[in-house]
C-alpha cells in the first residue's frame, strides 16, 4: 500500500458517534443563512425583510464563476438581512434571517422528477452550480469549478474523498453506510462531467463496514480503496499521492496531475441536486466530543443555530473549546450564536482535559515536526521566522505550501503552536502583495 | 624553546605582513565623511528611512547630493552636525510623534474570548478577528512595542501602550505594526488626539466599552477651525493640519475622549510692544485675553490654549510664545 511521507496518528475517538444512526434535526422557528458559505467572489442577497420564501428558494446572487447562491432551508417569512458572527472568519457577517412558517413547503417545481442520466455537461454543471453545492469537507470551494477544468488541462482520475482522517468525525461514514447509493450516483454525474469511465472512491481502513457496504454496491467502474489509517490521508495532496503516486507541484492544483477530488458528501449533493434538483440546504454532521452529554450524528439544516444543535445533544457537560470542523484543522468559536454552514462537517465539544491550552515555550530543535510535516517542509524554521514575523524568508523554504493540517503542533514537545506562527506569516505575505499591488 | 619562540614568532610576523599588505591593497574606498555621518545617525537600524539601516543611508547621503534626509528619528543637533559635515541644508526635524488612539484596558474593554497563541496583535487579530470585545479596540499584546527600534513604547498594566514622547521619534513602525490602524503620527507639541476610532452606534459601543468616542459631534461644533471630522458613525477625527492645538474640544468632550499628552506653549503679550488696539482680545476663542484700550493687554494663562491666533493677527508683533 503506498504512502504519503510524514503525518502523525493521533487517537481516533471516533467511537463516540461512529454507531449512532443519523437523526434528523427538526423544523427549527428560526434560520439564520449566511449569505457567504463558499470561497471566493461574494453573493448579494435578493430577498429583503418581509419577503415570502419556499423551501429551496434562491436567497443569493452569485457575482462571478466562482461563486454560488445559498438557498431558503425551510419555507416563511425572512425576518431580517442583517449580520451574524460568521464561524470561519469571526466577524459579523450579512446573513439572512428566516421566520419558518411550519408547513415546510417546497418551492415551485421542487423537487424535480428527471433522469440526469440524459442530461449535457453544461446542464450539469449548471444544476451543480444552481443547487449551491460547494466542497463538504469543509474548504467550501464551488462545486461547479472544479469540474470544470480549463482547456488544456486533461483528467484522467476522478477521487471521491470518503477518508475522513479528522479525529471525532463520522458523518462521512454514516452517510456512506446509511446512503451509499447517493453517493455513487453522484460520483457517476461526476465522471459523466469530467467524461471519464472510471473513479476511485477512497476510504480509510478504520472503516472496514464502510468499505465493505461500498465494495457492495459499487459497480466495477468505479473502485473502492481502503487506505492506510493515518493522518492527514484525507487531504487531497497526500490522498493522490497515496492512490496515483504523484505529485501536485508546488503552487499547483490537484488538476495539474490530471486529477480531481470531491468530498463523499459532495458528491451525495451533486445527486441531489442532478437527479431533483434540490439545492444544498442541509447536511450530515457529526455533534461529538465529551464535552456534549449525548454525542450524534444528525442531518442539520443550514442556517441552524449551533446553540439548538447543542442542546439537541443533550446539552453542554463541561465544555472547554467549541470546534467546527475536526480538532486537527477546525476553527474554535467563541459563542453558540452561529448557524451550521455547508461546510460544517462537524460541531466538536472538547472538555479542558482534552484540550491544549497551555503556554508554550522554545523551539527545542527536535526535529519532530519536520518528521511529522506531510508536505516536506520545516516547520521548526517556519515557526521561529514566524515569531520575527520573516515572511519573505519563510516563503522561500515553502511557506505556500503548508496546507495547515496541524501535524507539527501535534507533536511539538514545547507546545508551539506552529500552524498559528505559519498562518500570521502567510496573513504578512497576503498583506505586503496586496499592499504592493495597491502601490 | 628558542626554535618554537623564533618558529611561532616567524608565522606571525609573516602573517601581519601579509595581512598589512592585504589592508592597504584590497582597502575598500571610503569618503571619509560617510563614517563621520554614520556616526551623526541615531544608530538604530530601524530602516524606517527607506534604506537598510544607518550605514546605508549615511552612503546615500554622502555619495549622492540629492538624497533627501529620510531619517525620522534624527534630532536638530544631529542635523546640524550632517550638514556642516556635508556642506548642505538637511531641511527640518520631524516634528511628530505616536499617539495611540485606544483607552479601552482591560478593565474598560474586556475581551470576548480568552486567546492563546504567539504574543503578537497581527497574530490575535486572525483568530476571529480578535479577542477584544470592540473591533476598533487595541488587543494589547504590544506588538508596536516590540517593533519599536526606540524603546519608546511600552505596554502598561492596563494592556494599553504607552508612548514615552521623549524617546518617541516617529518613525511610525508602530503605525505599520499595529493590525487595528490605531496608532497615529500626531505633532509633537500639543499632540490633541481623539483616544478613539470606533465606528459602532453609540449604543451598541457602550455594551463592549466604558470609555470610547460616543459620536456626539460637540468637538466638531465647538472648533473654531473646522478640524474636527465627526462624520456619522465615525469616532471624530482631528485633522492634524487644521488643529491650531487650542484645546477647546478637549473642555467640552463628555467622556473625556480628547487627549493632550504634552503642554502647549501659551502666548505671551510684550508689554513695551503693545499698542492696546485690542485686535487679540476679538479675535481669541477662549477670552483669554482682556486688557483697556490704548493700553497693554494681558493673556490669562489659565484660560489660553495657545493656539497661536493672536500671534498671527497682532499688528506690531508683540505676542510671543512662552516657552519657559
Amino acid at each position: 500500500m503506498s504512502a504519503f511521507k510524514g503525518g502523525v496518528h493521533p487517537p481516533e475517538e471516533k467511537a463516540l458517534v461512529r454507531d449512532k444512526a443519523i437523526e434528523t434535526f427538526p423544523l427549527s422557528p428560526l434560520y439564520h443563512v449566511l449569505v457567504q458559505q463558499h470561497l471566493g467572489a461574494p453573493a448579494r442577497p435578493i430577498v429583503k425583510a418581509g419577503d415570502q420564501v419556499k423551501k429551496g428558494q434562491v436567497l443569493t446572487e452569485p457575482m462571478g464563476f466562482v461563486s454560488v447562491p445559498v438557498h431558503a432551508p425551510t419555507s416563511g417569512r425572512v425576518r431580517d438581512v442583517g449580520k451574524m458572527v460568521h464561524p470561519v472568519t469571526g466577524l459579523l457577517s450579512p446573513c439572512i434571517v428566516i421566520e419558518a412558517d411550519g408547513n415546510d413547503e417546497w418551492a415551485d417545481g421542487l423537487p424535480l422528477e428527471r433522469d440526469p442520466f440524459s442530461m449535457a455537461k453544461d446542464e450539469f454543471l449548471e444544476a451543480i452550480r444552481n443547487a449551491g453545492i460547494v466542497g463538504m469537507g469543509g474548504a467550501t470551494f464551488p462545486t461547479h469549478v472544479k469540474l470544470s477544468p480549463p482547456e488544456g488541462k486533461s483528467i484522467d482520475t476522478l477521487i471521491i474523498n470518503g477518508v475522513e482522517c479528522e479525529p471525532y468525525l463520522s458523518s462521512d461514514h454514516r452517510l456512506m453506510l446509511e446512503e451509499p447509493e447517493k453517493v455513487i450516483k453522484g460520483t457517476k454525474v461526476a465522471m459523466r462531467v469530467l467524461g471519464l469511465d472510471r473513479a476511485v472512491i477512497a476510504i480509510e481502513g478504520n472503516k472496514p463496514d464502510a468499505v465493505r457496504v461500498m465494495k457492495e454496491k459499487a459497480p466495477r467502474e468505479i473502485q473502492v480503496s481502503s487506505l492506510a489509517v493515518k493522518y492527514p490521508q484525507g487531504s487531497e495532496k497526500q490522498l493522490i499521492k497515496a492512490l496515483t503516486n504523484r505529485e501536485v507541484p508546488s503552487g499547483g492544483l490537484p488538476m495539474d496531475v490530471g486529477t480531481v477530488v470531491q468530498n463523499a458528501g459532495t458528491a451525495a449533493a451533486i445527486w441531489d441536486a442532478c437527479s431533483s434538483g434540490i439545492p444544498l440546504i442541509e447536511r450530515i454532521t457529526s455533534v461529538t466530543g465529551r464535552g456534549v452529554r449525548d454525542p450524534k450524528n444528525i442531518r442539520v439544516r443550514v442556517g441552524t443555530v449551533v446553540r439548538d444543535v447543542i442542546e439537541f445533544c443533550g446539552g453542554l457537560e463541561g465544555a472547554a473549546k467549541i470546534i467546527f470542523g475536526g480538532p486537527m484543522m477546525g476553527i474554535a468559536q467563541f459563542t453558540q450564536e452561529i448557524p451550521v454552514m455547508k461546510g460544517t462537517s462537524g460541531i466538536l465539544v472538547l472538555t479542558e482535559k482534552d484540550t491544549n491550552i497551555s503556554d508554550y515555550s522554545a523551539c527545542i530543535s527536535c526535529g519532530r515536526c519536520v518528521e511529522a510535516c506531510p508536505m516536506g517542509l520545516i516547520p521548526s524554521t517556519l515557526s521561529k521566522l514566524g515569531e520575527r514575523g520573516m515572511w519573505e524568508e519563510a516563503s522561500k523554504i515553502g511557506l505556500m505550501d503548508c496546507i495547515e493540517c496541524g501535524c507539527c503542533t501535534y507533536v511539538c514537545p514545547a507546545r508551539r503552536p506552529i500552524v498559528h506562527f505559519i498562518k500570521h506569516l502567510k496573513a504578512l505575505s497576503r498583506a505586503a502583495a496586496s499592499k504592493k499591488k495597491g502601490a | 624553546m628558542l626554535t618554537a619562540t623564533l618558529v611561532v614568532g616567524g608565522i606571525g610576523a609573516v602573517c601581519a605582513l601579509i595581512l598589512g599588505i592585504s589592508l592597504v591593497t584590497f582597502a575598500v574606498k571610503m569618503d571619509a565623511r560617510e563614517k563621520e555621518v554614520m556616526d551623526n545617525l541615531p544608530g538604530a537600524n530601524c530602516g524606517a528611512c527607506g534604506f537598510a539601516g544607518c550605514a546605508a543611508l549615511a552612503h546615500e547621503l554622502t555619495v549622492n547630493p540629492d538624497t533627501r534626509m529620510t531619517c525620522p528619528a534624527v534630532n536638530e543637533k544631529m542635523l546640524q552636525a550632517i550638514g556642516e559635515i556635508l556642506g548642505r541644508d538637511m531641511g527640518g526635524v520631524s516634528p511628530v510623534i505616536a499617539a495611540v488612539r485606544c483607552r479601552g484596558g482591560r478593565q474598560e474593554a474586556p475581551v470576548r474570548y480568552e486567546y492563546v497563541g504567539p504574543r503578537d496583535c497581527r497574530s490575535a487579530q486572525l483568530i476571529a478577528g480578535g479577542p477584544k470585545g470592540c473591533g476598533y479596540g487595541c488587543l494589547g499584546l504590544g506588538t508596536c512595542a516590540t517593533v519599536c527600534p526606540f524603546d519608546a513604547m511600552v505596554m502598561g498594566e492596563d494592556g494599553l501602550p504607552r508612548v514615552i514622547t521623549d524617546k518617541c521619534t516617529g518613525c511610525g513602525k508602530c503605525v505599520d505594526a499595529c493590525p487595528r490602524d490605531i496608532i497615529a503620527l500626531v505633532p509633537k507639541t500639543g499632540n490633541y488626539c481623539v483616544g478613539c476610532i470606533s465606528q459602532d452606534a453609540p449604543k451598541d459601543m457602550k455594551k463592549i466599552c466604558s470609555v470610547g468616542c460616543i459620536k456626539c459631534g460637540i468637538c466638531a461644533d465647538v472648533c473654531p477651525f473646522e478640524a474636527i471630522v465627526s462624520e456619522k458613525g465615525k469616532a471624530a477625527r482631528i485633522d492634524q493640519d487644521k488643529c491650531r492645538k487650542c484645546g477647546l474640544c478637549v473642555g467640552v468632550c463628555p467622556v473625556s475622549v480628547i487627549t493632550s499628552r504634552t503642554a502647549p506653549e501659551k502666548a505671551r503679550i510684550i508689554p513695551q510692544k503693545c499698542k492696546g488696539c485690542g485686535i487679540c482680545e476679538q479675535v481669541c476663542p477662549v477670552e483669554a485675553i482682556s486688557g483697556k484700550a490704548k493700553e497693554p493687554y494681558r493673556v490669562d494663562p489659565g484660560k489660553c490654549m495657545g493656539c497661536g491666533l493672536c500671534i498671527e493677527k497682532c499688528p506690531t508683533e508683540a505676542i510671543e510664545r512662552d516657552n519657559t
